[in-house]
């Protein structure tokens, strides 16, 4: 028996097992975006346009986002969400697009408190804070630029649209009509749900696969982002310090995507990074391509969502990722333009290493005031 | 580059670590060799500084990369890293890099015009030179083996050879000889006596919690 300081700790469960355990999970995580679809769908077209009626406003709705995604801290959640509504086809897409774009604002708050960890250590602090909010500010960047584009031209929807009938065509004309497997797996206990509470009420029954939909979805991501990293860890180790060695560029933004489509979650992606950051092993700039990465990375979820969903699922799901790959395509090439999130952040960071009452004042008002008074004079 | 990240990990990193505070030692065994024949074995210390420089320069760049990789275990695995391992790993790359720096010493003396290779006492100096050079290369085989029980051994062995060069060290400061016959060999004996030591700090890894790391000879108990 090892006794000494080098002795390991044993791993609990065998990784096939684990990975079947997320496949299940990611059946749940389906299930629970049906059950969100069919639950919105019985309180009739009247209640869900009222309840839309109030970001009309693409401004409201990109606070809506960002305020769900910070109170649910996992954009994944918001994005599945959207899909499914717009899946029931409760959400217009065109109200659904500013609102994925705030899920990409609000998810970057989790690095950001990640971050605070340091705060009473300057030095590691000013570069942990300029580390995490560097993905902020890339993002709010993005959303200045292409949200009034979007409003203007419809560029993302529309080759979504595009995209979308591709899939379409690929999966084979005439099939449309009939329901995939997945999508005959993922309908079965919803039925039964409702079959079970037949003679309830549609409002009843609707507030019920409601919660029920969003506790699966929540539950689900949370638990196969945890088998996930534990499944992946080594992969993530090996990757980052190939990152070490190597340095930044497409390679890094590669490792990014992958790593958050491995643990369905770039909050993990970007917040790993922070204490790589804060302890100068990782700089700023060949962090930065990760962060880009991880934002293209977390829009799988949103694709594996629209999976249970109906086309408009797929459309908002794909509008996603081409809302971030098209903000990597307009700040990365440019060197300029690439080093402005780099430099408002590590601006920030420094002002933040002086006076702390700013990091409450970002925080608390960026992410929760903002957003709250956004909604409230808007809607 | 896609199905190489989904290839599955496990704790090859950890594993990658240790292979290389081994490959450490393998290394610092290198630099002992050539240190310790430029002024044992007659050796031209000009013609093996270069390499024992640029061995030493490889051990420091492993150090600091192993550093790197343990900051970014702790940043990945968080509260699932294994802490004790990574804590352990800390020291013990510090104990290897040292006893390149303490060999690179042993160079110095034989660069400063010290030869040593018809001295009275070279066998004395040559059964001591075997024993160390011997003690590394078992030092790196133990701990990539994790073997517990010859690091046991090892521990007692250079506990008893640790009083050893206290004694020679004090013979060399109570010396009549002159001090270019007693310093060398003083500092000698106290280089050998370091990295016995520093070999000694990584076998108790193996063997001790992480907080009595390093402090095996302060507790006889810890002898039995």
């Amino acid at each position: 028996m090892e006794t000494g300081a080098t002795s390991r700790a044993g791993r609990q469960m065998p990784t096939a097992v684990r990975l079947g355990l997320v496949l299940f999970l990611l059946y749940l995580f389906l299930v629970g975006v049906k059950a969100l679809e069919t639950g919105i769908k019985s309180f009739g077209a009247d209640f869900t346009h009222t309840l839309f009626e109030g970001v009309a406003n693409p401004l409201a709705g990109l606070f809506v986002g960002i305020l769900a995604t910070v109170l649910v801290q996992s954009s994944s959640v918001t994005t599945s969400t959207i899909v499914g509504l717009v899946g029931s086809g409760s959400l217009a897409i065109p109200l659904a697009v500013p609102m994925v774009m705030g899920a990409n604002i609000g998810t970057t708050v989790t690095n950001t408190l990640a971050s605070l960890g340091y705060l009473r250590r300057s030095q590691e602090f000013r570069k942990a804070f300029a580390g995490a909010t560097m993905h902020d500010f890339f993002n709010v960047l993005a959303v200045a630029v292409l949200l009034p584009l979007e409003l203007l031209t419809h560029f993302l929807s529309r080759s979504a649209e595009a995209l979308a009938t591709l899939v379409d065509r690929e999966a084979g004309a005439g099939v449309s009509t009939i329901d995939s497997p997945i999508k005959i797996a993922v309908k079965a206990p919803i039925t039964l749900f409702e079959n079970l509470l037949e003679g309830t009420g549609s409002t009843v029954l609707g507030i019920l696969l409601l919660v029920l939909g969003l506790a699966l979805v929540f539950v689900a991501l949370a638990f196969i982002t945890h088998h996930m990293k534990l499944v992946m860890a080594g992969q993530i180790e090996a990757s980052m310090n190939s990152l070490l060695s190597k340095g930044a560029g497409v390679t890094a933004m590669m490792i990014g995507l992958l790593m958050t489509v491995a643990v369905q979650s770039s909050s993990i992606t970007t917040s790993v990074l922070v204490p790589m950051i804060a302890a100068g092993v990782l700089t700023l700039r060949n962090a930065y391509p990760v962060t880009l990465g991880a934002n293209v990375g977390t829009t799988v979820t949103a694709l594996l969502a629209s999976m249970a969903t109906g086309r408009a699922g797929l459309v908002i799901a794909l509008t996603h990722t081409l809302f971030n790959i098209s903000g990597i395509l307009v700040f990365y090439p440019i060197s300029a333009l690439r080093k402005l999130p780099l430099t408002l952040a590590e601006k920030l960071a420094a002002v933040a290493e002086r006076r702390k009452s700013i990091v409450i004042a970002y925080v608390a008002g960026g992410f929760v005031v903002l957003p709250i008074l956004g909604i409230l004079l808007l809607q | 580059m896609v199905f190489d990240f989904f290839r599955g990990g496990g704790d090859t990193q950890l594993e990658k670590i240790e292979a290389q505070i081994s490959q450490m030692l393998i290394d610092d065994r290198h630099t002992f060799d050539a240190a310790i024949n430029s002024l044992l074995g007659g050796t031209d210390p000009s013609l093996v500084g270069k390499d024992i420089k640029k061995t030493d320069r490889g051990v420091n760049k492993t150090e600091r990369a192993v550093r790197r990789e343990l900051v970014v275990h702790v940043s990945v695995r968080g509260t699932a890293a294994d802490i004790p391992l990574v804590l352990a790993s800390m020291s013990v790359v510090k104990d290897a890099e040292r006893i390149g720096d303490f060999s690179k010493n042993i160079w110095d003396i034989a660069n400063s015009g010290i030869d040593l290779s018809n001295a009275e006492d070279i066998k004395t100096l040559t059964t001591y030179r075997d024993h160390i050079s011997k003690m590394i290369a078992e030092t790196a085989r133990v701990f990539r083996e994790r073997d517990v029980a010859t690091a046991h051994e090892m521990l007692k062995e250079g506990d008893a050879l640790q009083d050893e060069y206290d004694e020679h060290i004090d013979a060399q400061l109570h010396t009549d000889q002159p001090a270019r016959e007693a310093v060398p060999r003083a500092l000698l004996y106290r280089y050998f006596k370091r990295i016995t030591a520093h070999l000694m700090n990584i076998l108790t890894s193996l063997v001790m919690p992480i907080d009595r790391l390093d402090y095996y000879d302060e507790d006889k108990a810890d002898r039995a």
